[in-house]
């Protein structure tokens, strides 16, 4: 499959010469060649190399994902595909990053103008205390991560640069906006829960809003707020849905303890945000959903499903982020029973389960978004997929819990 | 351009290799490789808005006859880059030639400091 996928260049996000564009479409190319060209290689490295060596050296075969570890970092192959895999991820952010340095001003006029037609609210408090989940490592990488150090916490620049660079790194899979976790879960919705829409809307750990755009579009009498911890993010977020058109709140809040009134919302979301909270943090998640839902009302969080759903292969693959893409909670937050979690913090058990969502790619490859071909939209929904890849074949985990009627 | 984002992302950098220097060039050879994918870019633009202004600078390219001193321009080009990138053999075959060690250029630090 040849990757044509091109980003929707919308009023907030940042400029890029022509060198600049192409160095930011070398780390998309680089990226799509890991996954297509090298992934494939560790499974047959694995049962070669890596397996008869680590039972040389043991006397027995490797059992687990930690086993699997040992068998697999001292190979070549395995070393050559970790290193050039975060180097494409290093390459990718750095390239964002020539653009918006050389295109600051325009980046910030461009928010607050976008800014300046969003009649949502924006709410950023002065004394707010970013958790350390958050700022303990540059997630992803990402430099100056999502909540900024110093000075970039006043800005809007880490929100470009989230919403750049995060369409580099998810390789255009969600969409010319981002937003195909959001406009999935959305479908979802519509087609699973029977003609129910929501009235209050609340997605958690929103970042710049590229989830949470597609609920105005489908449910647009709704009430819609996005909250995250990083006010650069949010910043970004408001007026990048101004550029949209779109009337959306913004806050900086912590999913743990919003400033929300109990039984508030009717639907919370989230978006790949659980993983990027802690073990004490999330069973807190799950009891302020509770709080903040009024009865009957869905929680949805679309995230990562649990080891125990796959092979010790693939989560060794998996938790390769763990180590080296400074995702801490990566591979913890996997072994976690999120079902029980969420009976805990309140949910009917028999409301809990885990579903898939159904990409929306098709839909981008329909309304002709540029780069997105029929033929390499078919490519990503019906391919054979390999762990580690970005994206799964057909659909987005989702975990849903539904409030007790009153 | 004025560097004003942070370009270094907080958290240990890990280790591929059992030689670190191996992680340094392999980041090296992604970003070379790189900057030859954007010139690749950059040439394939050339001969697009040519194209669009009229002169197919394509089929003039796959057409263009080269005369000899196009072929030793060329060529010359090509073996200066050769040097240029073992740079390093070159070096070590001089000093083979002039019987250069280490314990040559020691006693050479020694001698200097007193002579």
């Amino acid at each position: 499959m040849l990757n044509t996928f091109q980003q929707h260049f919308h009023d907030a996000l940042p400029s890029a010469t022509p060198d600049e564009a192409a160095r930011q479409e070398f780390a998309k190319s680089l990226k799509q060649f890991v996954q297509q060209g090298i992934l494939p290689g560790l499974g047959p490295v694995f049962k070669a190399r890596a397996t008869p060596r680590f039972e040389r050296e043991t006397g027995r075969a490797p059992a687990d994902r930690r086993d699997i570890r040992k068998a697999m970092t001292p190979d070549p192959y395995f070393q050559h595909y970790a290193a050039v895999n975060r180097i494409s991820q290093e390459l990718l952010w750095d390239s964002v990053i020539d653009s918006i340095d050389r295109d600051a001003d325009a980046v910030t006029e461009h928010a607050r103008q976008g800014s300046a037609r969003n009649a949502g609210e924006l709410r950023i408090p002065d004394d707010f205390e970013v958790p350390r989940y958050v700022s303990a490592l540059d997630i992803h990488c990402m430099p100056g991560g999502y909540a900024g150090r110093g000075e970039d916490t006043d800005g809007v620049t880490l929100g470009a640069l989230y919403d750049r660079g995060v369409y580099l790194y998810a390789m255009g899979y969600t969409g010319p906006d981002n937003d195909d976790m959001g406009r999935s879960v959305c479908n979802y919705i519509k087609r699973k829960l029977g003609g129910w829409a929501p009235r209050r809307i609340l997605d958690m750990g929103c970042t710049v809003g590229h989830s949470t755009l597609p609920y105005k579009e489908l449910f647009p009498d709704a009430e819609l707020w996005g909250i995250d911890v990083a006010a650069p993010q949010i910043r970004y977020a408001h007026g990048r849905a101004g550029a949209f058109g779109l009337d959306v709140n913004f806050a900086q809040m912590n999913a743990e303890t919003t400033d929300f009134e109990d039984g508030s919302f009717d639907l919370i979301v989230s978006h790949i945000m659980l993983h990027e909270t802690s073990g004490k943090a999330m069973p807190k998640v799950f009891a302020e959903c509770h709080r903040l839902l009024a009865p009957g009302g869905y929680m949805i969080h679309a995230d990562l499903p649990p080891f125990d759903l796959m092979d010790p292969f693939t989560q060794f693959i998996l938790d390769n982020e763990t180590y080296y893409n400074n995702e801490p909670f990566w591979g913890a937050m996997r072994d976690l029973d999120q079902v029980q979690l969420a009976k805990d913090a309140g949910f009917p058990a028999e409301t809990i389960r885990f579903d898939t969502a159904p990409m929306a790619v098709m839909e981008f490859a329909a309304q002709a978004a540029s780069g997105y071909s029929q033929e390499a939209a078919d490519a990503v929904a019906d391919r054979e997929f390999t762990a580690g890849e970005f994206a799964p074949v057909g659909g987005w985990e989702v975990l849903i819990a539904q409030k007790a009627a009153a | 351009m004025t560097d004003t984002m942070n370009r270094s992302a907080k958290g240990k950098r890990p280790h591929f290799y059992e030689t670190p220097a191996l992680d340094q060039m392999m980041s090296m050879i992604m970003v070379l490789a790189g900057e030859v994918s954007v010139l690749t870019d950059h040439v394939d633009s050339i001969e697009r808005v040519a194209t669009i202004n009229g002169l197919d600078l394509k089929a003039g390219i796959a057409g263009l006859a080269l005369d000899q001193a196009a072929l030793e321009e060329r060529e010359a080009r090509r073996q200066a880059l050769l040097g240029r990138m073992f740079y390093l053999m070159r070096k070590e075959a001089a000093e083979a030639a002039a019987a250069e060690t280490g314990e040559g250029y020691s006693s050479v630090i020694a001698e200097i400091a007193v002579g």
